[in-house]
């Protein structure tokens, strides 16, 4: 039950970082065209999108920041696998067992700054720069969730690997 | 921590890329080794308050403009991946590549070349484009060591020929207008085709028995007929180059509608469709999201570093050797090969650009060019073993041993090793272009 909910909440996190990127997309594509219908018909028919770029970044940092769980628990992370996959099962599952509680422990910590930096900004009203200012709170939001859910997602993955007693992980070999 | 600050400053380093070896080696992602060294470095060797300092570096290199064009294009590569492009590769070129020394051994380099423009990475043009041509080269009887040779050395272009992901990454971690760096890559990357593929007439022309015979050349317009599949995918590469050539578009504007033709060239192409383009989504999703995750860890790293002015005292100690360019990049190339031989080629970059780029700019050398240089060095070390990806994949690929298929790639190896001497005797072959480009 709690595993069915948790690989739901790591999928969904994955696809609200995939849909960030198909809007990005969307929205650069979107003017672009703007930008050669104003080379076509002159500046009567220039148009931009206000603040564009601020929102393509914006979709770029909840994109990456959301797709941190589930890239984990795909084994899409990238980390160096000549060593330990010279040893044993046993000194593999400790040594598992020490990178996920470390990383967990590195990520739960940056996950308490980054909640207090979305506090600042909160707490002092930064906006962003552009045409249209936003409460920068907002858009961190995506980085405080995804780096919370890659904090859980490493822990999961701690007490699931203690309880099968071996490294349960299995890497993508992406480059 | 008194005793700590008397350290000396070759103490602290050591201590430091200790601290990273063993992380690495322990099997910690790449990005949270890099964010524990620079959290050591920070919290035992300087006063700034590392946790503030952590989430503003996060949050303040996850947005940015000329990021944005990363999952755009590895998007485009996934698409173009999962589309016909590759089963069209082989057919496509063979026809015209039967008269030349070497014959069909020249699909594997320019369809590689042409690969790794749309896909940028190294692995993906070895799997796809070895998947067609290795099983049709050796029915035909072309010799197992320079089909696996061409294959491997060849698909390392994809790091080099625009779009280039790492090119990207090198781009953004030390702040290079990342359209000049592509611009850049697109001469050097010419050349290394022409020098594998030198290479490839050269054994034929030596050896007339390696070299299997093809038929009767096809008339034109059958060439042209057998080829028409290609013509829209020479576009788009072409387009995306000349449009940022031009300064027309920024990458990222160029990596969107690279985004959006490559899809409508994937649907009228057939064969792909809902399913296809929700794998190739997420994928892109995971591999964006691990390199932006390494990207953060690495920028996080510089600043601990700068912290603790290591690279800067590094730098100044460099200094006193009155080191020539040359010998420093003498000494780079070795420390990278080694490098590369247990790390992968982003984490190599992003190492190299938070800790030596101080050193490298120190002694004169232009970081545009150092851009080009390294991505030619992670190149090499693709096809080294024991981690070199493109050797695995290809293991994978055809079942050979794993040192079989590094002796294939050895000559190709040299040949790498060739055009960093040859881009460091001509430097302007990196930079006429992009100097050429104005602003």
């Amino acid at each position: 039950m709690i595993r069915r909910v948790l690989d739901g909440l790591y999928l969904t996190a994955g696809w609200i970082a995939a849909l960030s990127i198909l809007f990005i997309c969307t929205i650069v594509t979107a003017q672009v065209s703007l930008n050669i219908l104003a080379r076509i018909g002159g500046p009567d028919l220039s148009f931009t999108i206000p603040s564009y770029a601020d929102f393509a970044g914006f979709a770029l940092a909840t994109a990456s920041f959301m797709a941190l769980s589930y890239t984990l628990r795909m084994g899409g992370h990238i980390r160096v696998n000549l060593l330990i996959q010279r040893l044993g099962e046993t000194p593999r599952w400790l040594l598992e067992l020490f990178t996920l509680a470390l990383g967990g422990f590195m990520a739960g910590y940056a996950t308490y700054y980054a909640a207090s930096l979305l506090w600042e900004s909160w707490h002092y009203g930064d906006m962003s720069t552009g045409i249209i200012a936003i409460p920068l709170w907002i858009p961190q939001m995506s980085m405080v969730a995804g780096l919370g859910l890659l904090t859980i997602a490493l822990l999961d993955t701690l007490i699931e690997s203690l309880l099968a007693r071996k490294p349960i992980l299995s890497d993508e070999g992406a480059e | 921590m008194t005793f700590l600050s008397e350290l000396s400053d070759p103490a602290v380093f050591s201590i430091l890329l200790g601290v990273l070896l063993v992380m690495l080696a322990a099997g910690l992602w790449v990005a949270l080794s890099l964010i524990v060294m620079a959290f050591v470095a920070i919290a035992l060797f300087s006063n700034a308050p590392e946790g503030l300092v952590l989430a503003t570096t996060l949050w303040g290199h996850s947005h940015s403009w000329p990021l944005a064009a990363l999952p755009l294009f590895i998007l485009m590569g996934e698409i173009l991946l999962r589309s016909r492009l590759s089963e069209d590769m082989f057919s496509g070129l063979a026809p015209w590549l039967s008269r030349v020394p070497g014959r069909l051994l020249h699909v594997n380099i320019l369809g590689c070349a042409i690969f790794a423009a749309v896909s940028g990475s190294s692995a993906a043009t070895a799997a796809t484009i070895g998947r067609m041509s290795v099983p049709e080269l050796k029915e035909r009887g072309y010799p197992d060591s320079l089909i696996l040779g061409t294959l491997a050395g060849s698909a390392t272009l994809g790091l080099l020929i625009p779009p280039s992901i790492i090119l990207i990454v090198y781009g953004v971690a030390t702040e290079q207008s990342i359209a000049r760096l592509f611009v850049a890559g697109v001469l050097p990357g010419a050349m290394l085709v022409g020098l594998f593929a030198a290479y490839v007439a050269l054994r034929a022309w030596m050896n007339k028995d390696l070299i299997p015979d093809e038929g009767p050349s096809v008339p034109f317009m059958e060439k042209v007929k057998a080829s028409r599949r290609l013509i829209p995918v020479m576009l788009l590469i072409g387009g995306v180059i000349g449009t940022i050539y031009t300064g027309v578009a920024s990458p990222t504007d160029a990596a969107a509608i690279g985004v959006v033709l490559s899809l409508i060239l994937a649907i009228l192409s057939g064969g792909f469709g809902k399913t296809q383009f929700k794998e190739a989504l997420l994928s892109a999703t995971r591999t964006s999201a691990m390199i932006a995750f390494i990207l953060m860890g690495a920028a996080f790293l510089a600043i601990a570093m700068g912290f603790t002015g290591i690279p800067r005292n590094l730098a100044t100690w460099i200094g006193t050797f009155n080191l020539s360019p040359y010998a420093l990049l003498a000494v780079l190339t070795v420390f990278f090969i080694l490098l590369g031989c247990f790390l992968d080629g982003i984490s190599v970059v992003v190492l190299t650009t938070s800790i030596i780029l101080p050193m490298v700019e120190a002694v004169g050398i232009d970081p545009l060019w150092f851009g080009i240089y390294l991505v030619l060095v992670v190149e090499m070390s693709q096809i080294t073993p024991p981690v070199g990806f493109n050797l695995f994949v290809i293991q994978g690929l055809t079942g050979y041993n794993i040192l079989k298929v590094a002796k294939a790639a050895l000559p190709f190896f040299f040949l790498l090793l060739l055009g960093v001497l040859l881009i460091t005797a001509f430097p302007s072959i990196v930079t006429l272009l992009p100097n050429a480009m104005g602003n």
